[in-house]
């Protein structure tokens, strides 16, 4: 099921500049994604939590270039994503799609579903109405919705099936990959489920791979085939799900683990973190996580550790495990 | 896999919103109001006798229904003998001092008004639109140029402008509904900018993006129909804003003398209070009635159309 | 193969909880009369509150749990809403009919609410001292230089870092875990016997969320305070909550202590809502879901509200509305699998 890499990012950085004063001089810079790589192989489940302000929802809009990156290499079945002009970016859109939190911003008010699931094919080039019908038709019954529901308007329907729509707009162009950046958070727990039942039917029947961004870990380990933790920017940790929730390496991602009674490892007691997040303004120096972290060295504060892998497949950036 | 039905029974868009802004009393007694006079604006000259016509032997006729004392010096006798004057059916709203029938000038005055307010906020409005929008998505040193040029023509001195223009020119209403149109869309290019700014962070435009959209199809098919409902509702508001400023113009003399606006019949009518009331009294209705009833109704539909209120 | 977490005794579980009850809620009922039909958002809801005890009303969006927490103290706005029936007796007097002027005392110093989201909850234009410190001189009527320092010393107890200077900002400038807390502060200053908190870790990140949840439970240790706790998170009631109370449709469908709905839930909502959770069956390849939607509160359906999507649904349920039958001595469930088939039950 789970096939060779599709998308390969490299040291992505995306920086915002602040700008103040009276000629809008440069007086600081949001590091929002600052070096981070991963890779994501045909039909699996990538699951990255984080908490507010860590930057997942930035780096999923920069591998899609809806955002420009900074810096550093992104690279969709082989292709340099970031060196594309525009007309073939179009192309690769189809491709690669994305999945909102919100659905009652997701959608435009103003046109009717169908309209909206099928923008995707419109830009692509087909303009023949029975077949633009045709197929809206069919991704709508993909998605659990009864056809005719495309002439519909947005505010008529609940948000679980807004965010099924949603799903059918992504589905639109037959994508490989799609990043669903906490598709589920807004919903109320029942329909939650179905949501993600759905699109794991999907993925098992078309072989999608996902990038599935959510700060609750229990939806997370249900989904995910790996698991990486962000933390203002970085990637700290990384590692195939069983092996992430049995054995979590990083205090942060422990802190993470331990904060949600039902994924305390056995005898585990709730770790609590001082302070609050640190903002991405300003991040501290070193390993970015050792104003909170309860297991901190010297050393800690100092130096900004690497990447290394204490078990195979299972990399960690921490001083403890240099 | 759950087939669910729509949690609400469909409905076209227009009727959406139809739906909520029958509830509104007011603001279809004002809807109302306003397609009565758009009515008597566009027909009523049809069949309405000339406005100008003069007749000195029907001078300051009352309203029907209404009477009033009239004094006559005779100069032959050296006495002023006060007669009682009521008024006619064939002058229902009554005449002024130079006989002109007031329905007839009312009449052509709604024609007036109509046509100015309509074309002075259609031109301030697709200004503001149009610099609104293209501020709004260019951003960068686009959108600041944009909005210092908007900061300058808002301190504009639009009253003196249009003195000055008189004076050149000569009074008109077409100079008032340029003047006016040129000078007014600066309060609308900036709300139509930060509605659009706000439009444009929402999930389904970088929806539109994420499949491959142009900024211009962005911009025509999901910036600008959302802003629409703001743009309608502004120009509801803002028309009877139109209508009392050339009233109001004319009154002082800028405007056209021999116009029948409604504001040129208040000035005519402000010198006879005394003998002839209802030549001021009867535009100052009329004038009071269509802005109350264009407020009431843009008030409704923007009621209707915020998405925050839905009980 | 992870296996069930060891529950810590030294939280929930009944730990501090007196059997005297200090609120009861009676056969509430809130109904919004609108334009559009009349709104029953509360519609029968029935529980008691014992001192030290924290009960969390469970429910998705739309079930009329915050409504119930704004009818205590009388907060949704009137109109559209009116109490149209049932008591909340706290202090030997019913609150729905009580004077506003006594009810004004009672809020904030007997009995304080907060908010889900502190953003729009506290004034942006005052400080945090200040708004702390005003409560307390509203209900106390001590000069302001007490006032700050019990603000000081409700900061410290918050554990929010450097308190003198966290007194002196203005909202804007705290993070959101600070301004939760901040919110808990000011709904102590008065030392109120009940705390109403309507999700108040919804809005903040999970580790912030475990900060709140330990300060709440060391509240409800040292200071003897009931907590009624909202939330759609079943997480959430298995580290706080004491009893559970499962809303449904305006209604209070299911009510027992925590461990025992978790383990042995009886109504087919709470069995299907324990299910859907990711955590629990995390093991199995679809997570069971519970079909169809949450009820349109204008458009209730006749009998029990949830027999549209109930898998056990009898031809009794589409027509009568199940009564509160007792399973156990503490734990009570209205559905028709439980009660005589005429409907009736014992309360």
């Amino acid at each position: 099921m789970i096939g060779g890499a599709m998308l390969e990012v490299n040291n992505l950085k995306k920086y915002y500049r602040i700008t103040g004063g009276l000629i809008s001089r440069s007086i600081g810079e949001i590091r929002a994604v600052d070096g981070v790589s991963l890779t994501v192989n045909k039909g699996e489940v990538l699951g990255l939590v984080g908490e507010s302000g860590c930057g997942k929802s930035t780096l999923g809009k920069t591998i899609l270039r809806l955002e420009e990156p900074t810096s550093g290499e992104i690279r969709f079945n082989g292709v340099d994503v970031v060196g594309l002009n525009r007309h073939s970016l179009r192309e690769l859109r189809g491709k690669m799609q994305i999945v909102f939190q919100d659905p009652d911003s997701s959608l435009d008010p103003r046109m009717t579903v169908g309209s909206s699931i099928a923008e995707a094919l419109i830009v692509h080039g087909i303009s023949d109405p029975a077949e633009m019908e045709d197929r809206v038709a069919r991704l709508l019954e993909k998605v659990g919705l009864e056809a005719d529901f495309g002439e519909r308007y947005p505010h008529e329907f609940s948000g679980g099936q807004k965010q099924r729509i949603g799903i059918a707009r992504a589905l639109a162009m037959d994508p490989q990959l799609i990043i669903a950046d906490e598709p589920v958070s807004a919903l109320d727990v029942s329909v939650q489920a179905q949501i993600l039942n759905l699109m794991m039917d999907i993925r098992d029947r078309d072989g999608l791979a996902y990038i599935f961004v959510s700060h609750d870990l229990s939806v997370v380990r249900y989904l995910s085939d790996r698991v990486a933790v962000m933390y203002l920017g970085r990637i700290v940790e990384t590692a195939d799900k069983a092996e992430f929730f049995r054995n979590p390496l990083h205090p942060y991602t422990e802190a993470l683990l331990s904060a949600i009674a039902g994924l305390r490892p056995e005898g585990g007691e709730r770790i609590l973190l001082t302070g609050d997040v640190p903002s991405p303004l300003n991040p501290p120096a070193g390993c970015r996580f050792h104003t909170r972290c309860r297991r901190v060295m010297p050393v800690c504060s100092q130096i900004e550790p690497e990447l290394h892998q204490i078990t195979r497949g299972h990399p960690v950036s921490c001083h403890l495990y240099a | 896999m759950n087939k669910g039905k729509p949690a609400r029974s469909g409905k076209r868009l227009i009727d959406y919103y139809w739906e909520r802004l029958r509830k509104n009393r007011l603001s279809i007694a004002g809807l109302g109001f306003v397609v009565f006079l758009s009515l008597v604006g566009i027909f009523g000259p049809i069949f309405a006798p000339d406005p100008q016509n003069t007749d000195f032997m029907i001078k300051n006729l009352p309203p029907l229904g209404f009477s009033i004392e009239e004094s006559v010096y005779e100069i032959s006798t050296g006495e002023s003998t006060t007669t009682v004057v009521w008024g006619r059916p064939d002058h229902p709203l009554g005449t002024d001092s130079k006989g002109r029938d007031m329905l007839a000038m009312l009449i052509s005055g709604a024609r007036i008004s109509l046509l100015v307010g309509l074309l002075a906020t259609g031109i301030a409005l697709f200004l503001g639109t149009f610099i609104g929008v293209l501020s709004a998505f260019s951003g960068g040193w686009v959108d600041n140029v944009l909005m210092r040029f908007t900061d300058i023509m808002m301190t504009f001195p639009f009253f003196l402008l249009l003195v000055m223009i008189v004076f050149i020119f000569g009074p008109s209403l077409a100079i008032i509904v340029l003047v006016i149109g040129l000078t007014g869309w600066t309060g609308a290019a900036r709300l139509i900018r930060s509605e659009t700014l706000s439009i444009r962070t929402r999930d389904f435009v970088t929806a539109s993006r994420a499949l491959g959209a142009s900024d211009a199809r962005i911009m025509f098919h999901h910036l600008i129909p959302n802003v629409s409902s703001l743009i309608i509702v502004m120009a509801t508001l803002s028309i009877p804003g139109v209508i009392m400023a050339e009233a109001a113009l004319s009154f002082i003399g800028l405007g056209d003398p021999m116009s029948t606006s409604w504001g040129t019949i208040l000035n005519t009518g402000q010198h006879s209070l005394d003998t002839a009331w209802w030549v001021a009294v009867e535009p100052g209705i009329m004038l009071f009635l269509t802005v109350l009833s264009f407020n009431f109704f843009g008030d409704g539909l923007r009621d209707a159309f915020d998405p925050r209120a839905s009980i | 193969m992870i296996p069930e977490p060891v529950y810590e005794i030294t939280y929930g579980n009944s730990v501090g909880v007196k059997s005297e009850t200090v609120l009861e809620v009676k056969d509430l009922k809130t109904w919004f009369f609108t334009r559009r039909g009349t709104v029953k958002a509360v519609n029968g809801v029935d529980f008691v509150l014992r001192k030290g005890e924290c009960l969390c009303l469970v429910g998705e969006s739309g079930c009329g749990k915050t409504v119930t927490a704004l009818s205590i103290l009388r907060l949704f706005d009137n109109p559209p809403g009116r109490i149209v029936g049932g008591q909340v007796i706290y202090k030997n007097a019913d609150l729905t009919t009580c004077p506003i002027t006594y009810l004004r005392e009672i809020r904030g110093g007997d009995i304080a609410m907060v908010f889900q989201n502190a953003q729009s909850s506290l004034n942006p234009v005052f400080t945090i001292g200040d708004q702390i410190a005003e409560q307390v001189m509203v209900h106390e009527h001590v000069n302001r230089t007490k006032a700050m320092d019990r603000a000081r010393t409700l900061m410290e107890e918050m554990n929010i870092p450097q308190p003198g200077r966290a007194l002196k900002m203005y909202p804007h400038q705290m993070s959101g875990g600070m301004k939760q807390r901040a919110m808990i502060a000011m709904s102590l200053s008065c030392s109120p016997e009940i705390l109403i908190a309507d999700e108040p870790t919804t809005s903040v990140d999970v580790t912030i969320r475990a900060q709140i949840i330990h300060i709440l439970q060391e509240l409800k240790i040292r200071r003897e305070m009931s907590i009624i706790f909202i939330t759609h998170d079943l997480s959430l009631v298995k580290e706080i909550g004491d009893r559970a109370a499962v809303v449904y449709g305006g209604r209070v469908v299911e009510v027992a202590d925590v461990e025992d709905i978790l383990k042995s839930p009886a109504h087919p909502y709470t069995v299907g809502l324990i299910d859907c959770l990711p955590d629990v069956s995390s093991q199995a390849k679809r997570l069971p879901s519970i079909p169809g939607v949450t009820p349109n509160p204008l458009e209730m359906p006749p009998g029990c509200p949830f027999h549209p999507r109930c898998s056990k649904v009898m031809d009794i349920c589409r027509s009568t509305m199940p009564a509160s039958v007792k399973i156990t001595d503490v734990h009570k469930v209205a559905c028709h699998l439980f009660g005589d088939k005429d409907g009736g039950g014992a309360r």
